[in-house]
């Protein structure tokens, strides 16, 4: 493709910002492909680049729509952004510091409770002796502590639900992450 | 001002609401693609339209799901051509036109011959 006709692209591309890169390159390809069948019957650069007139034009045009319905100062848009704003703000000060705590933590917790009751099960059975034991104690009603083996049982139990827990809140933080974002995209345009 | 300026005006206004209905009717005999929509519209000076014109067009009847759209390679060695298929929906707003422009019809000839 000709030097002309390439910059002639990239100038409606240029124009074209407001659209997302996977539409924008959709549209900029049927162009170049229209561009080819015109250079296919005989047209010459200069001719094809006069039909299509100023990128500028031809990108507004499919900005048409868009522009309808942005163009100049909107209360109602005005409005929606800052409540978009605050109530992301504010509840994202509070969820996302919350969410990134509790996921990492839960998640450890819930790896490291088994393994430590394991290990004081283990003492227990085989009688290794291993230092610091009497530290790791299971009480489940408040009171008393369990039978290591029982401990052990009860510790897998929780483990596994700390664990869940702490992937559930990575999922909602991600959740929450796209959504905003997806609001505010939509806010936007 | 002249006959020949304000009737210019007067066919690009009929030509902005007859294109959608043209295009979709050319399209809902089989797939097309931009360039042969273009050329055939050439055929009719009333319904001949630019790049500038047609693009976005088929861009909103596919934004609004009348159209659906696939690349497909050319035997010619040429770059891939976009193809638009006329959807369900295409079909059920084309027949709502195709009814309204009957209605159009009828009651410009009811006018004429009072």
């Amino acid at each position: 493709m000709e030097k002309v006709l390439e910059s002639y692209l990239e100038k409606v591309s240029k124009y074209l910002k407001r659209i997302p890169v996977s539409e924008r390159a959709d549209i900029v390809k049927e162009i170049e492909s229209g561009m080819c069948e015109l250079q296919n019957n005989g047209k010459t650069s200069a001719e094809i680049i006069e039909r299509l007139g100023d990128p500028k034009n031809l990108a507004k045009a499919y900005l048409g729509d868009l522009l309808e319905a942005g163009t100049g100062f909107n209360w109602n848009r005005f409005l929606a952004l800052c409540a978009f704003y605050s109530v992301a703000g504010f509840s994202g000060m509070i969820i996302i510091p919350s969410l990134a705590i509790i996921a990492p933590v839960f998640i450890v917790f819930g790896v490291l409770t088994p393994v430590m009751a394991f290990v004081k099960m283990a003492d227990y059975i085989l009688g290794l002796g291993i230092p610091y034991m009497e530290n790791i104690q299971i009480v489940f009603n408040g009171i008393e502590e369990l039978n290591p083996v029982m401990g052990f049982a009860f510790a897998a139990a929780v483990g596994i639900l700390l664990y869940m827990a702490g992937k559930g809140a990575w999922k909602l933080l991600l959740m929450y992450c796209k959504k905003t974002s997806r609001i505010k995209d939509k806010l936007l345009l | 001002m002249g006959v020949n300026m304000v009737i210019d005006s007067w066919k690009s206004q009929i030509k902005r609401g007859t294109l959608e209905f043209c295009i979709l009717l050319m399209i809902s005999k089989r797939p097309c693609y931009g360039y042969e929509i273009m050329n055939k519209l050439d055929t009719w000076p009333v319904l001949s339209a630019k790049e500038s014109t047609i693009y976005p067009l088929l861009r909103r009847l596919l934004k609004d799901g009348f159209l659906s759209s696939s690349w497909q390679e050319t035997a010619e060695g040429l770059p891939p051509r976009k193809y638009y298929t006329i959807t369900d929906k295409g079909r059920e707003y084309l027949a709502a036109m195709s009814q309204e422009w009957e209605n159009l019809l009828t009651a410009v000839k009811g006018i004429e011959e009072e």
